[in-house]
């Protein structure tokens, strides 16, 4: 008898424990309500804007970076504290975290642990709309104690409005306004043709050829390549998803589901910061004329070998584009492009390599929005914190330090100016992006004297699109989104590469999307646009 | 002469077949291993030709001889999760075995509360959050070895597995008797106690070993960023999601990817590292190996 009530109770036990398990999304949510409640700003911040350092109570400041491969800081942190306690008197302890910067950072933000910044962005875990929204991060320009202006004007000056103005400025918990500092990084997306010039030029043709058709008129130089080049030859080299929306002009909506996007809006080639004839709303992408035109002209080049079947395996297309690239065997190739990776991509391939941009530079949420500093709720010294980051975003030496080390030690300076790394360079990587305002570095010996200025000129100048700065919030509709991400993950790749054919896959795919609720999603999606685009009007 | 069969033995068919199941269920289980090792030893050009594959195109030790060139990071967190495995189960040893003897003793006054204390945790989770809160906040874990020895300290299954032993195999005679020569109670605990239920130490001790080996998620929680007390699951398990972290927003993060992939470790590297975190702790059964053969008639019928 016993014996059977025992067992009976390890069983429950045993039940209990996994559907705890598949809960656990709940348990956070409910701990997300509590901590957000706890810890609330102090209001009374210090209201003397003082910039003598001995004024100031000496803090520390934690700090949470992202992509970082640092292996020993202490030579650098102990030359920045030492620059650090004499400008403003913090000491800095930095949190080094790698590529997988993701639950623990969500839990420390949940939890209300005492770190003053931690990096945000539009794809980490801790994602800078939806934890601006939950309350964790600080209202920056919060009218009661604006920090940008009392401690970070000259920062706010420095960067390029798209960022201030529209880039950072979200609907969060304390209203529309910015709630990180926004990076000042490759801040604009231009999707460009890479081509492998000495190939392209064998086969008698030029970069005109290639910028003077778009990727419906390839076919005949992809043709003459491939006869010429042999069977096993593929001159066609692409990641899926980049060439759906290299080829259609369509664009990222920040707040769709990570991998598989199916909303889309569309840009016109020609001026970007224009509305096209769909207007200012979010389409499904798979149902437009483009995406029909698209996949069919695609698997085309599918079936006359133009595209290696590999592009339509996700664990290996990565791999085997990496290789195809150092190993010349394309033609032409997607890209995301940065300003001078042709010559990066050149330096490492080993021949010529150009870039044709498909549309002109523009700066969109999620590039606007791809690396902040915010300053949590649960920071103590949110004040400090600002003034930190001003230093960090506007001084040279703080920031070389933060980014490239000692001088000496980690890198030596040419007698132009230029940095050259040294071998102790391997111990201290921070993901330069990831660090803040990469416009005041040195230049590298790669990049070259005049690199930042052509840099700025281009970035700074990148034209906004129409829905800047929005990004949808789907945790209304999560079941939706999540089984029509299922449904794109299936579909996607293989369509985008051209591997099945669109007659058959592309109606069922449709189909699966209707009964999986994709509609109901966007017109939640749209009405986000539409009250979005009134705020930002004002 | 005719050989005399056992007793208890059962007829030759039935024990070919359980031969091949057997054996089929040993393959499964080393087969996977023996390809990590052979992967390991694959050249990166074939893999990129022929994909993963048990007769490569060329043998190549370059992922051992980058491995070893990875120099300080990787001793270090070898030597952190050597320091942890080994500093963790004496550890949980001495905080387990105490508590289950307390369970044991039926003249402890609050026998019953202290096990349904320890039960409740098996049935009812604190979940994530409030345990990383009480960990990091409350108890300041974080960045050190403490950090990743102290969330794993007493786990009720060996907790129960321990005094079912003690119960099973220890008679209260022996601590009556020992009482009686005049024996305190520490000194009955390790002096009497111990020795005896040296098996159910090793089944217990060994349980622990592993999970405090094979643990990456403590780490991550609460040393991440930290090599200095990263173990070395956690820095494969690292390289790994930098992959998956580039497989997913490769498209997001544009030209940046490529200088990502470039720091990537390739694919024998990682599973060389397999094979070096593996290898250690696959030396440890043999070595409590006869204790748990001894150990297997925990519960079993006494003469």
């Amino acid at each position: 008898m016993k014996k059977k009530l025992i067992a009976s109770l390890l069983t429950a036990a045993m039940v209990l424990s996994m559907t705890a398990c598949g809960n656990s999304g709940g348990d956070a949510a409910e701990t997300q309500s509590t901590a957000s409640t706890t810890p609330q700003t102090s209001d009374s911040g210090t209201d003397t804007a003082s910039t003598s350092a001995s004024d100031l109570e000496p803090v520390t400041l934690k700090m949470y970076l992202c992509g970082n491969d640092v292996t020993d800081d202490s030579k650098v942190m102990e030359e920045l504290n030492k620059l650090l306690k004499e400008k403003i008197n913090v000491t800095l302890e930095p949190i080094w975290e790698t590529w997988g910067y993701g639950q623990e950072v969500v839990l420390s933000l949940q939890g209300g642990e005492p770190i003053d910044i931690y990096f945000t962005c539009s794809w980490t875990e801790n994602e800078y709309n939806k934890f601006a929204r939950d309350g964790y991060y600080v209202r920056l320009d919060d009218p009661n104690n604006n920090l940008i202006e009392k401690y970070a004007s000259e920062l706010w000056e420095t960067l390029p409005e798209v960022l201030t103005q529209t880039g950072a400025a979200i609907n969060g918990a304390d209203g529309f306004g910015v709630y990180a500092v926004p990076g000042y990084k490759d801040i604009a997306t231009q999707n460009c043709w890479d081509i492998n010039v000495p190939l392209l030029e064998k086969y008698g043709y030029t970069l005109d050829d290639i910028r003077n058709t778009d990727y419906y008129g390839f076919g005949e130089i992809l043709q003459t390549v491939k006869d010429g080049e042999g069977a096993d030859f593929y001159p066609l080299l692409i990641e899926g998803a980049v060439l759906e929306r290299m080829a259609t002009n369509s664009i990222i909506v920040t707040g769709d589901s990570g991998t598989g996007n199916f909303m889309s809006y569309y840009l016109d080639p020609n001026d970007v910061s224009k509305e096209t004839s769909y207007g200012i709303k979010l389409l499904n992408k798979y149902a437009t004329d483009e995406f029909a035109k698209f996949a069919a002209q695609t698997r085309e080049y599918y079936l006359k070998g133009f595209i290696d079947p590999a592009c339509s395996n996700k664990d290996q297309a990565n791999e085997m584009r990496t290789a195809s690239q150092n190993l010349g065997s394309y033609l032409i190739g997607t890209q995301s492009y940065a300003l001078g990776y042709e010559l990066q991509a050149s330096q490492e391939r080993g021949f010529e390599v150009a870039m044709i941009p498909c549309t002109e530079p523009y700066v969109d949420t999620t590039s606007a929005q791809g690396a902040m500093m915010a300053i949590s709720t649960a920071s103590k010294n949110p004040e400090r914190a600002m003034m930190f980051l001003n230093l960090l975003n506007t001084d040279p030496e703080v920031m070389t330090l933060m980014n490239y080390g000692v001088e000496g030690v980690h890198y030596n300076l040419t007698d132009d100016g230029c940095v050259e790394f040294t071998e102790e360079r391997n111990n201290f990587k921070p993901w330069t992006n990831g660090v803040g305002n990469v416009t005041i570095l040195p230049p590298t010996v790669e990049q070259g004297v005049g690199f930042w200025d052509t840099y700025k000129d281009y970035y700074g100048n990148a034209k906004e699109i129409p829905i800047l700065g929005f990004a949808y919030d789907g945790s209304g509709v999560e079941a939706e989104m999540g089984s029509v991400a299922n449904v794109v993950e299936e579909y996607l790749l293989p369509l985008c590469t051209g591997a099945v054919d669109p007659e058959e896959k592309l109606p069922e795919f449709l189909e699966k999307l209707e009964q999986n609720g994709v509609n109901t999603v966007l017109d939640d999606a749209n009405a986000q646009l539409e009250s979005f685009m009134k705020y930002k009007g004002n | 002469m005719k050989k005399t069969r056992p007793v208890n033995s059962v007829s030759r068919v039935t024990e070919l077949i359980f031969h091949i199941i057997l054996i089929a269920f040993c393959l499964i289980c080393v087969v996977p291993f023996i390809f990590v090792i052979i992967i390991s030893f694959t050249s990166q050009q074939s893999i990129r030709e022929i994909g993963y594959s048990f007769i490569p195109n060329e043998w190549s030790l370059e992922a051992y001889k980058y491995a070893f060139k990875m120099g300080q990071l990787l001793w270090r967190s070898y030597f952190n999760s050597f320091f942890i495995t080994v500093v963790g189960t004496i550890c949980t040893l001495i905080v387990t075995i105490m508590y289950s003897y307390a369970l044991f003793r039926k003249d402890f006054k609050f026998r019953k509360f202290f096990t349904f204390f320890c039960f409740f945790t098996m049935i009812f989770g604190g979940g994530l959050a409030p345990t990383y809160v009480v960990c990091k906040t409350v108890l300041g874990l974080s960045n050190s070895y403490a950090a990743v020895i102290v969330p794993m300290l007493l786990n009720p299954f060996n907790l129960i597995v321990m005094r079912t032993f003690f119960q099973s195999s220890v008679p209260m005679e022996l601590v009556d008797a020992a009482a009686i020569d005049g024996s305190g109670e520490y000194s009955t605990l390790f002096r009497i106690i111990v020795p005896v239920s040296k098996p159910g130490i090793a089944t217990v001790g060994l349980l622990t070993a592993l999970a405090y080996w094979n643990e990456w998620f403590i780490p991550k929680l609460y040393v991440s960023g930290d090599v200095k007390h990263m173990p070395l699951q956690y820095l494969l398990m690292e390289m790994q999601e930098k992959v998956d972290f580039l497989i997913k927003n490769s498209s997001l993060i544009g030209a940046e990817a490529s200088s990502i992939a470039k720091s990537l470790p390739q694919n024998s590297l990682r599973m060389a590292l397999v094979v070096l975190i593996v290898v250690p702790i696959a030396f440890a059964y043999p070595f409590f190996q006869r204790y748990i053969i001894a150990g297997l008639t925990i519960g079993s019928v006494k003469g």
